[in-house]
């Protein structure tokens, strides 16, 4: 029997700033994807419907996953990792090509991403090694070399497969992780400089052409944008047909007409901004923003390691998929393919991000040391 | 984390901070580039978009009236519903993997809709234009068909099935003058005739507008369409006069049938001012159907085709010699009793003579006096003087295919048996406009007028863009000569005389028959049976108001006689236009109507066209359909809606025109339903929903 569920007090301690703002998203998500997609015909119309399922069901995922006490996931850490990793494996002997990457696994009409999983196992892992070291003086690169490897192996596999967003996601989650933690003034020193002569490599051997391709436009977007740049080209054009308010609900001209691509997965942000207009576009920034803090909040609040680092790394998720899906469609940051946390249809990435915000909850209900360590199962 | 010691606590207390600062700076980052794309450079993102969504179309306007000179129209534009589809709206958002499919069951739906076959339906949606016709001119119920599919209320509605009113051409009088007037493609080109001649000028300009498409596929116009009259084809007023074209036309038609000749050709120019009153050939065909009718009807012989003469030319010759004064018009000529040889060939007269005067060999038409005549004229100044007549060159008419005529077929002078020759029309070819337009220059005093075929043009709106003055291309003869030529041809038409036939009477006619002897295609010889007999003249030669020329190819029924085969024609259409003109004969009264129905019991042959003809003056053409039985006191300016049931669309068309309505065509078939109802009393020039349905 596993001790410690949720009991009358931790559900008195239900993080409603939390829910309201991730569901605000969620909704404001949901009434964006009826107006993308109202310019297709038959399956891809009603899209919208199958987002709201997919919320159901990353809902019911995340309400186990918030009855669960997070330590048990501590204990489980590498277990899940592994898995993680095992699952990208077989990415690469069973996905069928698509679009020129190979990113899926199906099973029948069911299709799931594991990379999108990948993210949380990964954070849930660092946060194990992380807790089962706490030591106190500065770390050397040295001392990080295996969260680095935790994070190098499915960031390389994901590179591969190939897809470059998501990689970097990973990337950048256990540089934030790693800022937490104390590292020697030397040993950032060092990173920054490896990091500036690995770079120019990393461009030559390691991207393909397709993704130089895209950096070299967000360089000098307005050189080509019949080709490469045409998405983020036209998800400008949308943005700022919107205005400071917009063009209203449904009223999009630019997406109404089908000149927005991917309107529903990679661009959703384009659409409400052309139909809310400035005023849209902060709001919905603000939401992220607020979940990104509060997330940084539960941490500081959060009554061990564990649970501190788990919240900082669900929150450095929700932060770049924002940062970096917001700002390739603001011309800030190159076109790459990552959606927008709860807002992009998609079910892999609805679900995960549905599992962050639940292990935030998980750790903040749980921030009182009233509820002791559960037994080891 | 708590439980820590204070200095680590704090140490994770600032890191978090800087998180914290992170990721508001990052989050800020995108909130300023937004900033910056919708409030600071918005206008020039939402210029761009809007240049985007914007599409240009093109406007066909309404194509121009043609009326003849009094305002009745000769050929007009009706809209009728036709269906286009745009078919990268219609698959719009499909995905690729759903394509073929739903190709195939647009494809079935519409062709359904509209009773097309399936498979060329789904082929024009497979090419993916963004406009192409479906069908054209559609019923009723196909609108409302193509209508249901675009229905939102369905799973999958159709986009981009577009209803537009096309303008289809229309000729209210079927075969009248329609070689002339020609005819007008689907797709809106003047293809044959005055259509294609007038094609710029009745188009109208077609124009871009700038236009939204909305959600649905229709068109929203973000600027007002320009003041459509503007817009819209201009209308051009023929000097073709209805009531005398519908004349000429029946009374060649009448001739071909009698004498059994191929073909022929009539016209009629008003030799003050050169304006061509009618322009008939035959035969002709109804251009509403002018994919039926035979390619042979449907060229305007009048100014395509050029045909040897014959002694019509004498006219020409012999007054080119009268203004040299190569000849004296008192002289007396010896005509070698009906033989002469010139070189080693022998020509032959129909009435032998010793000595003819000037005017009897005109009137008895001796070849062996001309001839003569034009030797003694010499080679030059025969040629020169048939060139100032017009002969051999263009008229200046603006038509399509006109021939110029030849007069030196090898492209050397003559010599002397062709200069012979020449001189009665034998071995030189013109056009039937070239001879009538040289026989207004004897009739109006030796000037030589550019033939008018264009009275005017105005624009959409009424306003007079331009009109036609009568021009003079040269003087072809002194007005002395021309005189004496009149005075001349008069004898042609009276006693002894070759052209008895034509004479009119209460009126003196001047004028010249031709019988020319045709080239045999197969031996390159003149034959003995196929002939082209012509007449040239005009009406009243003193004071002349008609210049008619009729030329009937290949007559065979016995006679083929120019005096006796196209004289006649001359004269029932002289008749009937002088009376029509309102001139009367000089000493009388203008015949009654009584006087018309006795001379009708008579049988005179042109009594039925002086009907009509009095018919077409009221400006009402004959109605073949929709008789009606007034059954309430009507007053003048009013009409009555007449019963059209089952009439075909042309024929429901042109009898509701002629009860003076303004029909609207809606569909095809035979007449289903009016609007108003038939027996309702309406002002004349109402508009009339003539709605059809195809009879199964």
């Amino acid at each position: 029997m596993i001790r410690g569920d949720v009991s009358p007090r931790a559900r008195d301690h239900f993080d409603w700033p939390l829910f309201i703002a991730a569901a605000l998203i969620a909704v404001l998500g949901v009434v964006n994807l009826y107006s993308a997609t109202s310019v297709y015909q038959g399956v891809r119309a009603e899209l919208y419907i199958s987002q709201i399922y997919w919320l159901v069901l990353g809902g019911i995922l995340g309400g186990i996953l918030v009855a669960i006490d997070y330590r048990h996931l501590e204990r489980l850490g590498y277990a899940i990792y592994t898995f993680g990793v095992f699952s990208l494996i077989l990415v690469f002997i069973f996905a069928k090509d698509l679009r020129g990457s190979k990113r899926w696994i199906e099973f029948g009409s069911f299709r799931f991403q594991p990379s999108e999983f990948m993210k949380v196992f990964l954070v849930i892992a660092l946060a194990k090694f992380l807790h089962d070291d706490p030591r106190s003086e500065g770390r050397t690169l040295k001392d990080l070399l295996v969260p680095a490897l935790l994070t190098g192996v499915p960031a390389l596999l994901i590179l591969k497969q190939p897809d470059l967003g998501t990689a970097s996601i990973h990337v950048l989650v256990f540089l934030m992780i790693a800022a937490l933690t104390r590292v020697r003034w030397k040993s950032v020193l060092t990173f920054v400089v490896t990091v500036a002569c690995a770079l120019p490599l990393i461009w030559n051997y390691v991207l393909l052409d397709y993704q130089k391709a895209r950096v070299t436009v967000f360089m000098r977007p307005e050189d080509d944008i019949l080709k490469t740049g045409w998405h983020a080209h036209h998800s400008r054009v949308a943005i700022g047909n919107g205005g400071l308010f917009g063009n209203g609900y449904m009223k999009g001209t630019q997406n109404q007409f089908n000149f927005l691509p991917d309107q529903f997965s990679d661009f959703p942000f384009p659409v409400f901004a052309e139909e809310w207009g400035f005023a849209g576009s902060v709001l919905l920034v603000l939401l992220y923003g607020f979940l990104c803090l509060w997330s940084i909040r539960i941490a500081s609040l959060a009554k061990d390691r564990f649970g501190a680092v788990l919240s900082v790394g669900c929150g450095a998720i929700l932060f770049w998929h924002a940062f970096i899906n917001a700002g390739m469609v603001c011309g800030i940051l190159p076109v790459v393919g990552v959606t927008l946390p709860l807002f992009s249809y998609g079910g892999s990435s609805v679900t995960t991000m549905l599992m962050c915000v639940a292990l935030l909850m998980n750790v903040s209900m749980r921030r009182y040391s009233v509820v002791p360590a559960p037994d080891r199962l | 984390m708590k439980n820590l010691d204070p200095k680590r606590a704090r140490w994770i207390r600032i890191r978090m901070g800087i998180l914290c600062g992170m990721m508001g700076l990052g989050l800020g980052v995108i909130v300023s580039g937004a900033h910056r794309i919708q409030v600071e450079d918005g206008q020039d993102w939402y210029d761009l978009a809007e240049r985007q969504r914007q599409r240009r179309l093109h406007v066909t306007p309404k194509r121009g009236t043609i009326y003849d000179r009094n305002g009745a129209s000769l050929a007009e534009s009706v809209e009728v519903p036709s269906i286009s589809l745009d078919a990268v709206e219609l698959l719009r958002g499909i995905e690729d993997r759903y394509l073929p499919m739903r190709i195939q069951q647009y494809g079935e739906r519409i062709a359904q809709a509209l009773n097309l076959p399936q498979e060329e339906v789904v082929d024009k949606i497979s090419r993916r234009r963004r406009f192409v016709w479906l069908k054209r001119r559609v019923s009723e119920a196909e609108v409302a068909a193509v209508r249901a599919l675009g229905e939102k209320n369905q799973r999958y509605p159709l986009r981009g099935l577009q209803i537009e009113g096309e303008g289809h051409r229309f000729y209210p009088n079927r075969e009248l003058g329609g070689p002339l007037i020609g005819f007008v493609s689907p797709d809106g080109e003047g293809r044959e005739g005055l259509e294609l001649a007038l094609d710029h000028e009745l188009r109208g300009k077609s124009s871009e507008v700038r236009g939204l498409r909305d959600r649905s596929g229709r068109l929203i116009f973000s600027e007002g369409i320009e003041d459509e009259a503007a817009l819209a084809g201009h209308n051009v007023y023929l000097t073709i006069d209805k009531g005398i074209q519908f004349t000429a036309e029946r009374e060649l038609e009448a001739a071909m049938k009698t004498y059994e000749a191929t073909g022929g050709a009539v016209v009629v120019v008003d030799p003050s001012s050169g304006e061509i009153l009618a322009m008939a050939s035959a035969p002709g065909y109804n251009p509403n159907d002018y994919s039926v009718a035979d390619p042979d009807a449907r060229r305007n012989r009048c100014v395509v085709d050029r045909f040897e003469p014959g002694s019509t030319m004498k006219v020409f010759s012999i007054g080119t010699a009268l203004a040299a004064r190569s000849v004296n018009p008192t002289a007396s000529i010896y005509c070698e009793e009906g033989n002469m040889a010139i070189d080693n060939v022998v020509i032959h007269d129909t009435h032998p003579a010793k000595y003819l005067s000037v005017t009897q060999i005109l009137s008895l038409s001796s070849n062996i006096g001309t001839a003569k005549i034009a030797l003694g004229l010499g080679e030059q100044r025969l040629y020169e003087g048939m060139r100032r007549f017009g002969f051999g060159d263009t008229t200046g008419i603006p038509f399509p295919g006109e021939s110029m005529g030849v007069l030196r077929p090898r492209g050397r002078p003559w010599v002397s048996v062709e200069t012979a020759a020449a001189s009665f029309g034998q071995g030189i070819s013109v056009t039937t406009l070239q001879l009538t337009m040289a026989m207004a220059a004897i009739a109006n005093g030796g000037k030589l007028l550019e033939p008018v075929l264009i009275k005017r043009v105005t624009d959409g709106g009424g306003t007079m863009l331009s009109e036609t003055q009568p021009r003079v291309r040269r003087e072809a003869v002194s007005p002395t000569v021309a005189k004496l030529m009149s005075e001349m041809l008069v004898a042609v038409t009276e006693g002894e005389g070759t052209g008895v036939e034509a004479a009119i009477p209460g009126f003196r006619v001047a004028g010249k028959t031709g019988t020319a002897q045709k080239i045999d295609p197969a031996t390159g010889r003149y034959t003995d049976t196929h002939y082209v007999a012509s007449f040239a003249g005009f009406v009243p030669a003193d004071k002349p108001r008609l210049v008619i020329a009729v030329v009937l190819d290949e007559p065979l029924g016995g006679t083929y006689g120019g005096g006796s085969v196209a004289a006649p024609v001359f004269r029932r259409i002289g008749e009937m236009a002088l009376r029509y003109l309102g001139v009367t004969p000089r000493g009388s009264v203008p015949m009654k109507l009584s006087e018309v129905s006795d001379r009708a019991k008579v049988g005179d042959p042109a009594t039925s066209t002086y009907q009509v003809l009095t018919e077409a003056r009221a400006a009402v053409a004959p109605i073949t359909a929709g008789v009606v039985t007034p059954s309430a006191p009507m007053k003048s300016g009013e009409t009555r809606v007449p019963d059209l049931t089952g009439q075909p669309v042309r024929e429901a068309i042109r009898a509701a025109t002629a009860a003076g309505l303004t029909p609207t065509a809606f569909g095809t078939g035979r007449l289903s339903r009016v609007e108003p109802p038939a027996g309702t009393v309406l002002p004349k020039g109402s508009a009339v929903k003539l709605f059809f349905e195809p009879s199964s």
